[in-house]
């Protein structure tokens, strides 16, 4: 009886050996997408493309590097946060969640972020390394609460091919983009009658971003206040009519794709069935790497440009940005050590990120000559004192993206008058924001 | 024996109470504690403060509440009976013991297996624009093009042939199951008198699976109530809101808007919605009985 006892404890011991040794497992949980496939075992960073293969292989290198720190990814349907929201409800919430600046404010005003000021001091991370836009972004009552990792906006990405056709090229090789909204419907009917497809290649579908995304662009234009007061918004003015009438002529003059969701327009330009993706920075390095390539619609034809000046009164265009956040909960100091290691990996590699398209957030990725030297960054250089976000008291901003983006569709597609939806919108996202 | 058989002990109460436990914990206290949260201002994150039926005001003076029990209500008056009429003809078709029928058995309760995920990805392969099943069968007689997720009233009834593709498999089995349980020798009766089948089916197959018939019908009802998952992932509830079923509503209010009081106060509108329209069809089928009787 004493032999088998102490052969069971020997037993139980050994079992437990494994977990005495155990590594450290970080819960990574991220949008971006999922490329498991493609980028499961890349550890050369430098081989991958787009925002999931470059994110993939980036913590594929981080766990090759550092054998004693697992990272266990989720990888969850862009934007995530009602996921999150019922994993911090029920005290479940990953150690680090990918978040956009935009929908900080609601997390950290509920003090649900962990402050990451003396996380980054130990890994000799210093706010003044980064610009002063993404550092703003993330710091909220003096504290900082997230690694910024990018900033990003909507672009005009250009197919020269179809341009070229349309004689819509200039001697310098770069496309004609319009200045004013007269010159949008000159040119784009102009494209139109040349090519027989449409100028724009939009998302309308299934998806609210995108509209609400321009309409903030083409406020910030007119130097609108909409949010002047970060608990109601105000667009009942003539400025809001205008951007709307803007959005709305541009589909009833058949300048635009009609009926495609997101994946069917970031094909669909890929594809050559408009002129000019209006969409993120995500997609330069993807759209660059396919002109490089020969035999398709991108081939040698592929340039991209902030979002044109539609209106006079000021040069600005909507931008956002991604951070890595670590929600509340309990996690130990070697734990909290591990989360540093990887913030600073993904600090140092800020570069690597920047490929995707995305605007880097630390100074010297900015002033370095391997960024400078990436193709098409100084076509939109500007973006980086042009990009302009909505004042960071503005709550639920996501939210808000949603019942805005539903009812710009709606006049857009006809279901409702320019005025009915503006107003409509104005009271639903006052009435929300009136009960948080 | 027969005594102690008759003696009633409080301790043979004690054979529920595993039931009862778990009866309470997973239905009677959820459903209790999201009355309470509908009486009071609180988000996901706590912070409650009782408001008494002031979130009930709220939903239901909302347009976009209105617009969504509308949709829903005219997807459960579409689906429900299309999911009962559908599945007893397909009952009826392979009420057979051939090799042929029971393949297509398993045919076309396949895709009762499938995730809603997978029910959607396949449906969006259909009726997306450009390079979707439709769009290619549209350029090819020529025919101006639908934009069946992004049209108001096609995106509604986009979703309404994904749920009835999706959900046929379990009234095709119930009434399976019932066909099988009618006598046969009603059946030869029948022959024997000459009856024709129109009268076979009205005269015997239906009335002796009626019950069944109101068993699909309301099972359909609740869950069709209940229509989220398709809508979600298909068309977003939009164009303009005109695919916005209840549950996605509730869904918006409570997760993305953080309202869990007005999202607790929709549910439990939905509940008696649902409860309404179950009660009814019990109601409308057991009075039929009786006037048969």
């Amino acid at each position: 009886m004493k032999k088998l006892l102490l052969g069971t404890t020997a037993v139980g011991l050994l079992a437990l050996a494994p977990l005495a040794n155990a590594n450290t497992t970080i819960e990574l949980q991220r949008f971006f997408g999922a490329c498991e496939a493609e980028y499961g075992k890349v550890t050369d960073v430098s081989a991958a493309v787009g925002e999931c293969g470059i994110i993939t292989a980036l913590v594929n290198k981080f766990e090759a590097d550092n054998p004693d720190i697992d990272v266990n990814v989720t990888t969850v349907e862009w934007p995530g946060y009602d996921q999150l929201n019922a994993q911090l409800a029920s005290r479940s919430a990953p150690d680090v969640v990918s978040m956009h600046y935009s929908a900080m404010s609601d997390y950290q005003s509920r003090g649900l972020l962990v402050p990451l000021d003396k996380l980054l001091k130990d890994q000799n991370i210093k706010p003044s390394d980064f610009t002063n836009a993404a550092i703003s972004s993330v710091t909220k009552e003096g504290k900082i609460y997230a690694l910024p990792f990018d900033n990003w906006t909507m672009l005009f990405h250009v197919n020269n091919n179809l341009m070229k056709k349309a004689d819509l090229m200039k001697s310098n090789g770069k496309p004609v983009l319009p200045s004013s909204s007269d010159e949008l419907f000159a040119q784009g009917k102009q494209f139109k009658d040349a090519t027989g497809k449409p100028y724009l290649v939009q998302i309308t579908a299934n998806e609210t971003a995108a509209y609400a995304r321009i309409f903030y662009t083409l406020m910030m234009q007119q130097n609108s206040k909409f949010f002047a007061d970060p608990s109601r918004i105000d667009l009942s003015g003539k400025d809001a009519k205008a951007a709307l009438t803007l959005m709305k002529d541009i589909m009833d003059k058949g300048l635009s794709t009609k009926n495609m969701d997101y994946p069917a327009a970031v094909a669909g330009f890929a594809n050559g069935q408009g002129g000019i993706a209006v969409n993120g920075t995500w997609l330069i390095g993807s759209y660059d790497a396919q002109s490089k390539q020969a035999d398709n619609p991108l081939s040698d034809g592929y340039s991209v440009f902030p979002v044109p000046q539609f209106f006079k009164q000021k040069d600005a265009t909507y931008a956002d940005g991604h951070g890595w956040v670590v929600p509340r909960g309990n996690r130990d100091e070697e734990k909290m050590a591990a989360i540093g290691k990887l913030f600073k990996f993904l600090y140092d590699n800020d570069y690597e990120w920047a490929r995707t398209g995305h605007l880097p957030t630390v100074k010297a990725v900015i002033d370095s000559d391997e960024f400078k030297s990436l193709p098409h960054r100084s076509d939109i250089a500007k973006v980086a004192k042009t990009g302009q976000a909505l004042p960071a008291q503005v709550l639920r901003q996501f939210a808000i993206q949603d019942i805005l983006g539903e009812e710009l569709g709606s006049a857009i597609s006809g279901n409702k008058s320019i005025d009915d939806a503006l107003e409509t919108a104005q009271y639903r996202i006052n009435d929300l924001l009136e009960n948080i | 024996m027969a005594e102690s058989y008759r003696r009633s002990r409080w301790s043979n109460g004690l054979f529920v109470v595993p039931y009862l436990s778990v009866f309470l914990t997973l239905l009677v206290f959820p459903l209790g504690w999201g009355i309470w949260l509908s009486l009071n201002k609180v988000d996901l994150f706590g912070g409650e403060r009782f408001i008494g039926l002031k979130n009930y005001a709220r939903v239901l003076s909302d347009p976009i509440f209105g617009q969504a029990v509308k949709n829903t209500v005219i997807f459960v008056g579409v689906s429900v009976p299309t999911l009962v009429v559908l599945g007893l003809f397909l009952a009826l078709a392979l009420n057979k013991t051939t090799k042929g029928s029971s393949f297509l058995r398993g045919v076309f309760f396949a895709s009762s297996i499938l995730s809603v995920t997978i029910v959607t990805l396949i449906w969006r392969i259909v009726f997306i624009p450009n390079d979707g099943l439709m769009a290619l069968i549209f350029e090819y007689f020529g025919w101006q093009p639908i934009g069946f997720l992004s049209t108001t009233g096609w995106s509604l009834f986009s979703v309404g042939v994904a749920t009835v593709w999706w959900c046929i498999g379990l009234p095709m089995m119930l009434f399976l199951a019932a066909l099988q349980q009618i006598p046969k020798d009603l059946y030869e009766a029948a022959a024997l008198d000459n009856t024709s089948r129109w009268r076979v089916l009205t005269r015997i197959t239906l009335p002796s699976i009626k019950s069944t018939i109101m068993l699909v019908a309301i099972i359909q009802v609740v869950m069709q109530f209940q229509l989220f998952g398709q809508a979600q992932l298909m068309t977003n509830g939009g164009p303009a809101g005109s695919s916005r079923p209840i549950v996605m509503y509730i869904y918006e209010i409570g997760f993305l808007r953080w309202d869990i009081g007005m999202g607790a106060a929709a549910s439990q509108i939905l509940f008696l919605i649902i409860l309404c329209a179950a009660m009814l069809q019990y109601w409308v089928s057991t009075r039929k009985e009786e006037t048969d009787a």
